[in-house]
């Protein structure tokens, strides 16, 4: 596993390329999520059943799958949040349940962004370094909270007003805004459950544009419902329905050849605006 | 018509809900105010030795007064760490089964008569341990009937915080600590707060558990230690009213209260301002 990500490291991380005068994204570490024979209970019901997974290089996979196919679920086991699974799961090879430094770190090292943007009633500034502990955040330089936005293209619309309150930008903006919360702790993977679900064109356009990007430099993983975002998100795309990993391709591929019935199906209704007769 | 005659019959019914507090709180200011003077408080002989044995308690209300903020100083501070301790257990670490098993068992506990708490204290504290009528036992009893209402308060209170805000934090990897500190306390302090002023208010409210485990009527002016007897309003108020033959030692008894009532109602209103500037915020 790589050494922990310094937040000294972080801030001279903010490299700009003079060519394009775009931020660079250099050191992030890659990691290798494996998910085996994954299984999740709730209330009774089997919510991800016997699922098998590998996430790894770099680059955007989307998930996509009807509503209660576990796909958000799949999310919170990655990252940690739920903790009664059963099976495997493995990260740079060292198996979650047993991550040293613990769960909170396991955390850290893997990224979440929910769909309903979550900010703390605090500054722009204190919620970009909020995921910092201790001396890191009171230390955290203005080169990372910069560095940060920019990953998570923000960087210009609010950079004459960092000390302002958070909860005073528009969703599209909080949601970038915990991209870039996320981004600052350093994860490794990025997971992001439909960050886009209830934004405009426009601010759709910039997460989509921001996570390209990152997509670049670490394992990016968006659960989506938007089949038209699969496609400008390229990449891979897997369809997961009833807990069940069905099919998984690259994403045009995907999209326009599947293979599975339930997958065509699920196209078939997504992309269909009126519900079809009975038969 | 229907709708008048039923709002009607229902401002009749709440009627004495609003009257009946107001005109005995007409009363003892009736009574209670003209007994407010100098010598009330102590103020006229201030500097004179001070016999406290007298039942017309000539040298002032202040060892009383103090008395009962003591006693409920010490019970709260008894109270408010294990009420944080538990309700943060509960949140962070407990299913949900264990969950409402403990607001169950808390809701039964705070419907237990703050009597039984007293015998308990006297048999346990007082006899048992051998504290004898004691500042620390009264202390102990009181806090063991605030705390349910503190504990349940305080897991209303961090319920009240929205989980998204929990979970993106979680996912962040803070710690719980960290959690506990830069999430929850800023949104739930003055809920929190709130709760330690109505414990206030009701620690002072409480007479029978300090009657049987703290409190004596004279010979006290300021304990010498954690395990000597006080004195306090609320007994004071019990002895003088029960045993009063004299007009001038009733309207005594009826001045204390007023000052009692003042007290209770002051931490009160503190509370209710905390808590709509609390309801305010969220």
């Amino acid at each position: 596993m790589n050494k922990p990500y310094t937040n000294m490291q972080l801030a001279t991380a903010h490299v700009t390329d003079k060519t394009t005068d775009q931020p660079k994204l250099k050191t992030y570490d890659k990691a290798r999520v494996e998910v085996n024979n994954l299984n999740l209970k709730r209330g009774g019901r089997l919510i991800l059943n016997k699922l098998n997974l590998t996430l790894a290089d770099n680059g955007i996979t989307s998930i996509i799958g009807p509503s209660g196919a576990g796909k958000s679920s799949l999310l919170r086991c990655i990252n940690g949040l739920d903790k009664d699974w059963k099976g495997e799961i493995s990260v740079d090879g060292i198996a979650s349940k047993h991550w040293p430094k613990g769960a909170d770190a396991l955390r850290q090292h893997i990224g979440l962004i929910g769909q309903k943007p979550t900010v703390f009633p605090c500054s722009i500034t204190d919620n970009v370094v909020f995921g910092l502990r201790g001396k890191q955040r009171k230390q955290a330089s203005s080169g990372l909270i910069e560095y940060c936005l920019k990953q998570a293209a923000l960087w210009d619309e609010v950079c004459d007003r960092l000390d302002h309150n958070a909860q005073t930008l528009s969703l599209g903006q909080q949601q970038r805004l915990c991209i870039a919360r996320a981004l600052a702790v350093k994860p490794a993977v990025l997971l992001l459950d439909e960050p886009t679900a209830s934004l405009d064109p426009r601010s759709k356009n910039k997460i989509e544009a921001s996570l390209h990007g990152l997509g670049e430099n670490m394992p990016v993983v968006v659960v989506t419902h938007d089949l038209e975002q699969v496609r400008r998100l390229g990449g891979n795309a897997l369809f997961m329905c009833d807990g069940m990993l069905i099919e998984q391709a690259e994403s045009t591929t995907l999209l326009d050849t599947p293979q599975r019935l339930e997958t065509r199906e699920f196209f078939q209704w997504s992309t269909c605006d009126c519900p079809p007769e009975d038969e | 018509m229907i709708n008048r005659a039923s709002k009607f019959a229902l401002c009749l019914l709440a009627l004495p809900a609003l009257v009946v507090p107001i005109l005995c709180l007409a009363y003892l200011l009736m009574r209670g105010l003209p007994g407010l003077d100098s010598s009330f408080f102590g103020l006229s002989t201030l500097g004179q030795s001070r016999d406290t044995t007298s039942l017309s308690n000539q040298h002032g209300i202040f060892p009383q007064i103090m008395g009962s903020v003591l006693l409920s100083a010490l019970a709260c501070s008894i109270a408010m760490p294990l009420a944080l301790g538990l309700s943060l257990h509960n949140q962070l670490y407990a299913g949900r089964r264990s969950q409402s098993l403990m607001v169950h068992v808390l809701t039964t506990f705070q419907s237990i008569p703050p009597l039984v708490y007293g015998l308990c204290g006297l048999v346990v504290f007082v006899h048992l341990l051998q504290w004898g009528i004691s500042l620390a036992a009264g202390a102990i009893v009181l806090a063991m009937i605030v705390l349910p209402v503190l504990t349940l308060n305080t897991i209303h209170a961090l319920e009240r915080i929205p989980t998204a805000l929990t979970d993106s934090a979680r996912s962040l990897g803070m710690s719980a600590g960290q959690i506990i500190w830069h999430v929850w306390r800023p949104k739930a302090w003055r809920s929190l707060l709130t709760g330690l002023f109505l414990a206030i208010a009701r620690t002072l409210s409480e007479t029978a558990p300090i009657l049987f485990t703290a409190t004596v009527f004279s010979g006290v002016i300021w304990p010498d230690s954690l395990l000597s007897p006080v004195t306090s309003l609320q007994t004071h108020i019990f002895y003088l009213a029960q045993e009063a033959v004299d007009e001038r030692i009733l309207a005594h008894a009826w001045s204390s209260a007023l000052i009692l009532v003042t007290l209770v109602v002051m931490f009160s209103v503190i509370a209710h301002f905390l808590n709509r500037h609390s309801s305010d915020n969220e």
